[in-house]
C-alpha cells in the first residue's frame, strides 16, 4: 500500500466525490457525460414494448378519449361553511405554535395549516433552545399524520391486527385487569412533559404496584449517571458551542443526532460562518471517532481511533492535561494527535468544550474531569438550566425484563417505546413480554412491540394532541392540536387518567386532557412565574408563543472529589481484526422515524444512500486504484457476524472510515410498521451490554462478497456536475495522473482553504473573479442590467461554512413543493425527484478527508442554458430573475435537463403523484412494504400536499422555483399593506428550515437586504459555481474555510 | 318592512295611525318616548305590545323628510317602479350588433375573391388556348366536371379543408373545458339582482375574503343569517328559498332562536319545525286559521324543495352546508388570487364576472381563458403611484417623470410571465 500524503496534493483545490471519481471509472464519467444513463432510459422495465401498430392504436384511442372527455365537463360543487370560524380564511394559511416531541427529541415549531390541514412545519424563533431552527425529523412530522398505516381504532390485537373495540369496552376490560392488583410496569421513552408525568403519578397513586421505566432508543444513560456522580445532577448541561474556541467530541454526533442537535448546530455555526473565519473567531473542532459521523464530517481534525479505543483516547487526553500516566494503550498516531489537541485545549482554557457520546460511565466521568481541568465548568458547560432531553436508563428496563421473565408482571404498558425492536436481546424481551398477562400499547402505528400486545390504545398523532414539554429546566413548550383527530384515537395521558379513575379528568368535556393540561399549568406552573398576573393570561400568551421560559438562576457546579476516576473501568482496546460500530443517522434514528418516507428518501449526508442501512467499510487503494476494503464495491453483499449473530448486509465503501473498522447505522430492518418496513437490517441485536449499559460497538467477522444488492440505491453519481472527462482530445486516465485527483479539481465548484491562509486565498479568488469576468464579458449579447435593475431581483447566498449537512432544508423543500416520493427502486434508476440536493465533496487527506456540503438547487441563471433549448418555451426567464418552469407547457423533451450545467432539473418519468388524468399511467413504482401504489395515491396522504403548488403529472420536468408561491404571497402582502417589500416577507422553505442560517434569500436590488449584506460580508470569497461558463447564476456560495491543527498529520 | 319584527311592520303605518292627526305620527317618529310619556293611546299601545323596546329618536328630521320616508315605505310595500335598465345594457346591445356585421363582410369578401379566382382561371384557360391555337393545336375546352376534377382544384380543396379543420381543431382544443355562459341551477334560487341592485349590498359584504385571499369565498349560512334572521321572506320566493338557509344552519324563524342540538335531529323532526313555519306564513298570507288543501300541498312542495336542495348524498342529512354548483372553474394549474385583483389592482368585480347585479341566476360571463387574462394584463394600468410597493421600480418612475412613458401596465411589471400564474 502506498503512503499518500496530502501535502503532495497536486492542486490546492483538490476535491472528489467518490472512489469512482478518483479512479475515473467509466460508469462515473458516463454519469457525468449524460444526464440520463442509457440503462435508465428504459422507463418501463421492459414490461411494455411499443410497436408502430401499438403507437397508432394508442394515438387513435387517445384522440377519441380526449374528444369524449371534452364533451362533458363534470359538475363541480363549492361547499361553504355553515358557520365560518372567524380565524379561518379559506386560501390563507394559519400558523399555530406547537412542539415537535418524539421521546427526547425536541424542536419548537410553528405548524402551517390551510383550511384546517397541517401541511408544513416551520421553526419557532421564540424558543431560546432551537431559535427557529428545525431538523429533518421535525420537518417530516406532518407526513406521519397522514400515514395510511396508522392504527385507526382502539381494540384488541391478534396476529398483528387490531380488532376494533369501543373505547368504553376497552377501558372496562383494562380497568378490570389493572384492578387485579398485580405488578404494573409502564415502559416509556424519555418523557419531556411535566403534565404527562403528573398523569403518570396519578396512575401510580391509584395502582401503587406500578413502576415507570424509561429508556432511550439510543442511550445516554452513562452521561446522566456520570453527571450525577460528578455534579450531583442527573441531567445534561447546556453546552455552549458558541463560546467554545476548541471543541473535542469523542464519538458524539452533536450536529446530527446527539441529544439536542438543532440547539447545538445553531450555536456551533456562530463560530464557523465566513465572517467568524474572517474575523479570526473561528473555532477548531476535533472529532475522535472511527466512522465518519455528520459532526466528524464538519470537523477540522478527525482523530481516528477504533471503537474500543474510545476509552483509551479519553484517558490519554486526561493524562496529557493532568500530567498523569497509565490507562489503556492507544494507537500511536492518535496518541500523538491527542497530545497536540490537549495543547490546543489548554490554550483555550474556559473556552473549550469536551464531550463524549460514550455509554460508559467511567469514560463520561473522565470527560467531566477533563472539562473541570480545562476550566470549562460553569463556562461552556452550564448547569443553570439543565437539559432533560435524555432521561432513560436501560438498566431499569433490563430489571423489568427480568421481572417479566419471572412472571412477576401482570400488566405491561408500552408508551413511546419499541423494545421488541431495539432491545439488545430482542428474543429475550419477546419471550419475557409474552409472559405478561395484559400487554397494552399506546403506539399510533403497528410496530413490533404493539404486535405482541393484546390491547392497542392508539394515541393521537402529536399534531392532534394537547401536551407540554420541558426540554430544559424552566423552558416550557406547549403542544396544541392543529387538526381534529383523524381517527378514533385518544391521548395516552387521557387513557392513563381514565384507567386511574382520575377525579381531575373532566370526562364530560369535549377535550378532557386539554382541561387537565390547562389546570396543571394554572395550578402548578403559574405559581412559579411572575410575568403574568392571571392564569388565563399566562396560558393564552404561552399558547400563542408556544414556549414559556423562566429566567434561570445561575447555578455553578464543581467536580465531586468522591467521584473516582478508574482507568480500568473504561473500554479496553480489542485486538480484533475488524471492529464494528453502530451509529444513529440524522433521518431514521434507531428506527423511530423509519416509517416516514420523506426521511427514508432523504439521502444520508455522508454515504448518500437511501432507504435502508448499509455496512460502511474503509476504502483502500492499490496503485491508482481505489476500492473498498476486501475489494468490495458499493452494492456488494456480505455476511457479517457479530457476537455469533449473522446478518446479510449491503456494503458502501466510505472515505474517512478507519482502516480495521466497519460501521452500520441503527434503525434499519423494521419488521412491523409502516412504509419503512423491510429496508436494511436490524443491528440492535449486535449491540452488547456492559455494566448494564448498551455499547454501540463490537467485533465483527465480515465475509467476502456473496452477492450484489439489486436494489442498492445511492444518489452519489446521479446528477454529477462539472466533471472534466477529457483533457484535449484524450480521456483522462487515472493511472496516468501524477496524483490522485478528482475530476472536479479544476472546476470552480468548491473552493477551500485553511483559515490562516485566508488572505492568500482572497488574492486567488480575486484573480479568479477577474478571470471569469473577463471571460464572461466576451459576449455578443447585450447586458441585461437594465432589465433586471428595476423592481425585484431574487437571489440566494449560501455559506458553505455554516452548512453542516443536516438535511432539514431538503425535507422542507419536499414538504413545501409537493416533491414526489419515488421509492427505492426508482432512486436506483436515477429517478429521484428532490429539487434540492446536498452534494458532499471530500477534500484533503485521502485516508482521513474533510468534507464540504453544498446545497444545490436551480441556480436561476440569468443566462440560462436550459431556457434556450426548450422547443416550446416552457422554461423561460422572469424580470425578477426567476428561471420559470411552466409544467403544463412542458412536453418532456428533457433537453433542458441535459443542458443544465448544475443537473438540477428532474423529470417525472412516471406518474408519481397520481396527478395524471389516466389512471392507467399509475405504474407500480413505490416498492415499499409490498405496496405498489404510488406514494401519493391515497387521499389521506394527499392531504399533506401544499394547495398553492401544482402537482406535476408524468412527462414533465420540474425544479426549484425559489419557492415562487412564497414570493408571490410575500409580494402581495406588501402590496396590500401599501409598503415596500422587506426581507421577512419572502423567505424560502430551505432558508426557514436551516438551523444555522446557512441560506439567505432576498432581493438583490435592495442594497439593504440580508442577502446583499451576506454577499458583501463574504466579499471576494463569494463565488458562483462554475462561474467561468457565463450562465450568471442567482446563487452565490462562499469558499469553505477550515481551521485544522496542521501539526497533526 | 312588511312584517312585524322588533317593532311593527313599517308598511301600513299611516293607515294604523289614521285615527290620529298626522302630526302625532310625525312626532312618534321623531321621539317616540316623548309621546309615550305624554300618554298618547296609540303610542302606549305599541310600546307595550313590543316589550317596551325603545325606538331611536331622530329629533333632527324635518316634516318633509318624514313625508318622503313614508312615501318611500308606501311605494316599497305596495310595489313601486321597476328598476331601470342601466347604461350597460345599451353597450352590450351595440357589441352584439358589431359582432353580427363581421361574418357578412367576410362572406362578401369571399364571394368577391371567389369570382376573381374564377375569372382568372377563365383567363388562364383562354390564354392557354390562344397559345395552343397559335401553335396550331386544338384548343382545349374543359367542361365543369373536368375543371372540378382537375389536379389544381382538388389540391386547392384539400388544402382548404386541412386549413379549415386545422383551424377548427385548434380553436376547439383551446376552448376545451371552457364554459363561458355556464348557468347551472343552484340549490337555492338566489338572486344577485335582488341583493345587489335592489338591496344595495356590497359584493364584499358576502364575498368577504376576496380582498384578503385567493378565494372570493361563497359565504357561509351564518353570513346569510346576518340579514335573514330578520328578513324571513323573499320578495319573489316567499318562504321557499330562505327556509333552506334556516334548515341548513338550524334556525327556527318562529321562535327566532337557533335550535339546540340541531345536528342530531332526525329528518322528521326538522320537517315538523319548518313545515310549521311555512304553514304559518301561508296561513297569515291568506288570512287562514288552519291550512286548507292547497296550503297543505304548497307546504309539502316547499318542503320537498328544501330537501332536494339540502339533503346530502353522502350522509342523507338536511343539516350542514349548502352545496352550490361551482360556476367559475379555473384549471388546476392556474393560480388566481382575488386579493391581488380586488385589494391591490382595485379591479371591479364586474370586469370579470360581468353584470352580476343584473343576474337572477349567475352565469359565467368571461371565457376565463388565458388569452383573456393576458389581454387584460396588457391593457391594465398599474396603480403605480398610489402604492409604496411599486417605488422599487425606479426606472419606470424616472421614465414617467421624464415623459418617456405615459403609463405602466401589468405587462411592464412582469404580468405576462408564466410564473405569475403557473407554479
Amino acid at each position: 500500500m502506498l503512503h499518500y500524503n496530502s501535502r503532495h496534493m497536486h492542486h490546492d483545490n483538490g476535491i472528489w466525490v467518490s472512489a469512482d471519481d478518483l479512479n475515473r471509472e467509466d460508469k462515473f464519467l458516463q454519469s457525468a457525460e449524460r444526464e440520463f444513463s442509457l440503462e435508465n432510459v428504459d422507463q418501463t422495465d421492459g414490461k411494455w414494448e411499443a410497436s408502430r401498430r401499438d403507437f397508432l392504436k394508442i394515438l387513435g384511442f387517445g384522440l377519441g378519449a380526449a374528444t369524449l372527455a371534452s364533451c362533458e365537463i363534470p359538475v363541480k360543487h363549492a361547499v361553504p361553511y355553515v358557520s365560518k370560524p372567524d380565524e379561518i380564511v379559506p386560501g390563507v394559511a394559519n400558523y399555530y405554535a406547537s412542539s415537535f416531541v418524539n421521546g427526547g427529541d425536541y424542536c419548537a415549531v410553528l405548524v402551517k395549516t390551510r383550511e384546517g390541514r397541517p401541511i408544513k412545519i416551520e421553526g419557532n424563533t421564540l424558543s431560546s433552545i432551537t431559535k427557529g431552527g428545525t431538523s429533518a425529523r421535525a420537518q417530516a412530522l406532518v407526513l406521519g399524520l397522514y400515514d395510511t398505516k396508522r392504527i385507526k381504532n382502539a381494540g384488541s390485537v391478534a396476529n398483528g391486527e387490531v380488532q376494533t373495540k369501543e373505547w368504553a369496552v376497552l377501558d372496562r376490560e383494562i380497568k378490570a385487569k389493572l384492578a387485579e392488583n398485580g405488578n404494573i410496569r409502564i415502559i416509556t421513552g424519555t418523557i419531556l412533559s411535566p403534565t404527562a408525568k403528573k398523569a403518570l403519578a396519578e396512575f401510580t397513586v391509584k395502582y401503587p404496584n406500578t413502576r415507570v421505566v424509561s429508556y432511550d432508543p439510543v442511550s445516554s444513560a452513562a452521561l446522566l449517571a456520570a453527571n450525577e456522580q460528578a455534579f450531583g445532577i442527573r441531567a445534561i448541561p447546556s453546552y455552549k458551542f458558541e463560546d467554545a474556541r476548541v471543541i473535542a467530541a469523542f464519538d458524539a454526533d452533536f450536529l446530527g443526532t446527539w441529544i439536542s442537535p438543532v440547539e447545538y448546530a445553531v450555536a456551533y455555526a456562530k463560530r464557523r460562518k465566513i465572517f467568524a473565519a474572517r474575523g479570526g473567531k473561528m473555532s477548531r473542532h476535533y472529532q475522535i471517532e472511527s466512522h465518519m459521523s455528520l459532526s466528524g464530517s464538519n470537523a477540522d481534525n478527525r482523530i481516528l481511533v477504533k471503537p474500543s479505543e474510545q476509552g483509551a483516547a479519553i484517558v490519554a487526553l486526561y493524562n496529557e492535561l493532568s500530567g498523569s500516566s497509565g490507562g489503556p494503550k492507544l494507537n500511536e498516531k492518535a496518541a500523538a494527535a491527542i497530545k497536540k489537541m490537549a495543547e490546543d485545549l489548554r490554550n483555550a482554557r474556559g473556552k473549550s468544550l469536551v464531550i463524549s457520546g460514550s455509554n460508559n460511565v467511567a469514560e463520561q466521568l473522565y470527560v467531566n474531569k477533563i472539562n473541570e481541568l480545562l476550566g470549562n465548568l460553569n463556562n461552556t458547560i452550564d448547569f443553570s438550566a439543565p437539559s432533560y432531553q435524555r432521561q432513560g436508563d436501560e438498566r431499569q428496563l433490563a430489571e423489568v425484563v427480568t421481572e417479566m421473565d419471572n412472571g412477576r408482571v401482570s400488566v405491561a404498558i408500552v408508551w413511546d417505546a419499541n423494545p421488541a425492536y431495539d432491545y439488545p436481546d430482542g428474543d429475550k424481551f419477546k419471550s419475557a413480554f409474552a409472559k405478561v398477562g395484559t400487554r397494552i400499547s399506546f403506539s399510533g402505528t403497528m410496530d413490533e412491540t404493539t404486535a405482541l400486545c393484546n390491547y392497542s390504545a392508539p394515541k393521537h398523532h402529536i399534531l392532534e394532541s394537547w401536551g407540554d414539554a420541558e426540554p430544559k429546566a424552566g423552558h416550557y413548550s406547549l403542544i396544541q392540536p392543529t387538526i381534529a383527530p383523524l381517527f378514533s384515537t385518544r391521548q395516552a395521558e387521557h387513557s392513563l387518567l381514565e384507567w386511574a379513575d382520575s377525579a381531575n379528568l373532566n370526562r364530560n368535556d369535549e377535550q378532557p386532557y386539554y382541561q387537565y393540561l390547562k389546570s396543571h399549568w394554572a395550578s402548578d406552573l403559574f405559581a412559579k412565574q411572575t410575568k403574568f398576573g392571571t392564569p388565563a393570561a399566562f396560558w393564552d400568551m404561552s399558547l400563542h408563543d408556544g414556549v414559556f421560559e423562566m429566567p434561570a438562576a445561575a447555578r455553578s457546579v464543581s467536580f465531586n472529589s468522591a467521584a473516582s476516576l478508574d482507568a480500568s473501568a473504561v473500554t479496553q482496546p480489542s485486538n480484533a481484526e475488524i471492529e464494528i460500530s453502530f451509529f444513529e443517522t440524522v433521518n431514521i434514528g434507531n428506527g423511530q422515524y423509519a416509517d416516514n418516507p420523506w426521511l427514508q428518501e432523504m439521502p444520508d449526508p455522508i454515504t448518500r444512500t437511501v432507504w435502508g442501512n448499509h455496512l460502511l467499510v474503509p476504502v483502500e487503494y492499490e496503485g491508482k486504484k481505489i476500492k473498498g476494503w476486501k475489494g468490495l464495491i458499493e452494492g456488494d453483499v456480505v455476511e457479517v457476524e457479530v457476537s455469533g449473530k449473522k446478518l446479510t448486509c449491503t456494503v458502501t465503501p466510505t472515505f474517512g472510515q478507519m482502516p480495521g473498522t466497519v460501521a452500520i447505522a441503527l434503525g434499519g430492518g423494521r419488521e412491523k410498521g409502516g412504509s419503512g418496513t423491510g429496508y436494511g437490517v436490524n443491528v440492535n441485536g449486535w449491540t452488547k451490554v456492559a455494566g448494564g449499559l448498551v455499547q454501540y460497538a463490537g467485533v465483527a467477522n465480515v465475509s467476502d462478497k456473496t452477492g450484489t444488492d439489486a436494489l442498492y440505491a445511492c444518489v452519489q453519481h446521479h446528477h454529477t456536475m462539472g466533471v472534466q472527462v477529457q483533457e484535449g482530445d484524450k480521456k483522462v486516465n487515472a493511472d496516468e495522473l501524477e496524483f490522485f485527483e478528482g475530476a472536479l479539481t479544476n472546476r470552480s465548484v468548491i473552493f477551500q482553504t485553511h483559515a490562516k491562509e485566508l488572505e492568500k486565498m482572497g488574492e486567488k479568488m480575486e484573480e479568479f473573479h477577474a478571470e471569469t469576468t473577463h471571460l464572461n464579458e466576451q459576449t455578443l449579447y447585450p447586458d441585461n442590467k437594465d432589465y433586471f435593475g428595476t423592481g425585484v431581483k431574487w437571489g440566494m447566498f449560501i455559506d458553505l461554512n455554516a452548512c453542516v449537512g443536516c438535511g432539514a432544508c431538503q425535507v422542507a423543500c419536499v414538504s413545501e413543493n409537493n416533491v414526489p416520493l419515488v421509492g427505492k427502486n426508482e432512486v436506483r434508476r436515477h429517478h429521484e425527484m428532490t429539487w434540492m440536493r446536498i452534494d458532499r465533496y471530500f477534500y484533503g487527506n485521502l485516508e482521513n478527508p474533510r468534507v464540504v456540503y453544498q446545497p444545490m438547487m436551480c441556480q436561476h441563471c440569468d443566462n440560462a442554458p436550459c431556457e434556450n433549448v426548450c422547443p416550446v418555451n416552457a422554461t423561460n426567464h422572469s424580470m425578477e430573475g426567476l428561471n420559470q418552469m411552466a409544467y403544463n407547457r412542458c412536453i418532456g423533451t428533457r433537453y433542458c435537463a441535459n443542458n443544465c450545467p448544475y443537473k438540477v432539473r428532474r423529470f417525472n418519468w412516471l406518474d408519481y403523484t397520481t396527478a395524471d388524468l389516466w389512471p392507467g399511467n399509475e405504474e407500480k413504482v413505490f416498492h415499499a412494504n409490498g405496496d405498489d401504489k404510488p406514494f401519493y395515491a391515497d387521499n389521506l396522504v394527499r392531504m399533506v400536499l401544499n394547495p398553492d403548488v401544482t402537482v406535476r403529472t408524468r412527462g414533465v420536468i420540474e425544479k426549484c422555483s425559489f419557492c415562487v408561491q412564497r414570493i408571490q404571497e410575500g409580494k402581495l402582502t406588501a402590496k396590500r399593506e401599501n409598503r415596500a417589500l422587506t426581507d421577512s416577507d419572502v423567505r424560502s422553505a430551505c432558508q426557514t428550515a436551516c438551523p444555522t442560517g446557512a441560506i439567505t434569500f432576498g432581493n438583490l436590488n435592495n442594497p439593504e437586504s440580508s442577502v446583499n449584506k451576506a454577499r458583501k460580508e463574504a466579499g471576494v470569497f463569494a463565488y458562483k459555481v462554475l462561474e467561468e461558463i457565463n450562465v450568471r447564476p442567482g446563487v452565490d456560495y462562499t469558499a469553505k474555510v477550515y481551521n485544522s491543527n496542521e501539526s497533526i498529520s | 318592512m312588511k312584517d312585524n319584527m322588533t317593532g311593527p311592520a313599517l308598511g301600513g303605518v299611516e293607515e294604523r295611525w289614521s285615527a290620529f292627526p298626522k302630526k302625532d305620527l310625525y312626532s312618534w317618529i321623531r321621539n317616540s318616548q316623548a309621546l309615550v310619556a305624554a300618554g298618547h293611546p296609540r303610542a302606549v299601545e305599541v310600546f307595550n305590545q313590543y316589550n317596551k323596546i325603545l325606538m331611536n329618536s331622530f329629533t333632527g328630521l324635518s316634516d318633509d323628510e318624514i313625508a318622503s320616508m313614508l312615501l318611500y315605505i308606501d311605494a316599497q310595500v305596495k310595489g313601486g317602479d321597476k328598476p331601470q335598465p342601466g347604461a350597460g345594457g345599451a353597450v352590450a346591445l351595440e357589441d352584439t350588433k358589431k359582432e353580427s356585421s363581421t361574418p357578412w363582410m367576410f362572406i362578401a369578401m369571399a364571394a368577391v375573391l371567389g369570382l376573381l379566382a374564377f375569372a382568372l382561371m377563365r383567363i388562364i384557360d383562354n390564354l392557354g388556348n390562344v397559345t395552343r391555337v397559335q401553335a396550331g393545336e386544338q384548343p382545349v375546352r374543359k367542361d365543369w366536371t373536368q375543371s372540378l376534377t382537375s389536379k389544381g382544384f382538388i389540391a386547392f380543396l384539400v388544402f382548404s379543408l386541412i386549413l379549415i379543420f386545422g383551424y377548427k381543431s385548434v380553436d376547439n382544443a383551446t376552448r376545451m373545458q371552457r364554459q363561458q355562459g355556464y348557468q347551472p341551477t343552484q340549490p337555492i334560487n338566489f338572486s344577485h339582482k335582488i341583493h345587489v341592485t335592489q338591496n344595495k349590498i356590497d359584493c364584499q359584504y358576502c364575498h368577504d375574503s376576496a380582498r384578503r385571499s385567493k378565494h372570493s369565498l361563497i359565504p357561509g349560512a351564518n353570513t346569510c343569517m346576518n340579514c335573514h334572521a330578520a328578513v324571513k321572506k323573499g320578495t319573489i320566493s316567499g318562504t321557499s328559498e330562505i327556509t333552506k338557509i334556516y334548515a341548513s344552519i338550524g334556525f327556527d324563524p318562529l321562535t327566532n332562536k337557533y335550535i339546540d342540538n340541531y345536528d342530531n335531529l332526525s329528518e322528521k323532526e326538522i320537517e315538523t319545525i319548518y313545515k310549521k313555519w311555512i304553514g304559518s306564513e301561508y296561513m297569515s298570507a291568506n288570512n287562514l286559521t288552519a291550512l286548507d288543501d292547497s296550503g297543505e300541498s304548497a307546504v309539502n312542495e316547499q318542503w320537498d324543495g328544501v330537501v332536494k336542495a339540502l339533503k346530502e348524498d353522502s350522509n342523507g342529512k338536511i343539516q350542514g352546508p349548502i352545496e352550490w354548483v361551482r360556476i367559475h372553474n379555473m384549471a388546476d394549474h392556474v393560480y388566481f388570487n382575488h386579493a391581488q385583483h380586488v385589494a391591490v389592482g382595485k379591479v371591479e368585480c364586474q370586469k370579470c364576472h360581468g353584470p352580476v347585479e343584473k343576474m337572477d341566476v349567475v352565469y359565467q360571463y368571461s371565457t376565463l381563458g388565458m388569452g383573456w387574462c393576458i389581454n387584460c394584463h396588457r391593457e391594465t394600468e398599474v396603480k403605480f403611484k398610489d402604492n409604496a410597493y411599486y417605488q422599487q421600480y425606479e426606472r419606470y418612475h424616472k421614465e414617467l417623470k421624464d415623459g418617456k412613458r405615459d403609463k405602466v401596465t401589468v405587462e411592464d411589471i412582469g404580468g405576462l410571465e408564466c410564473q405569475k400564474c403557473h407554479y
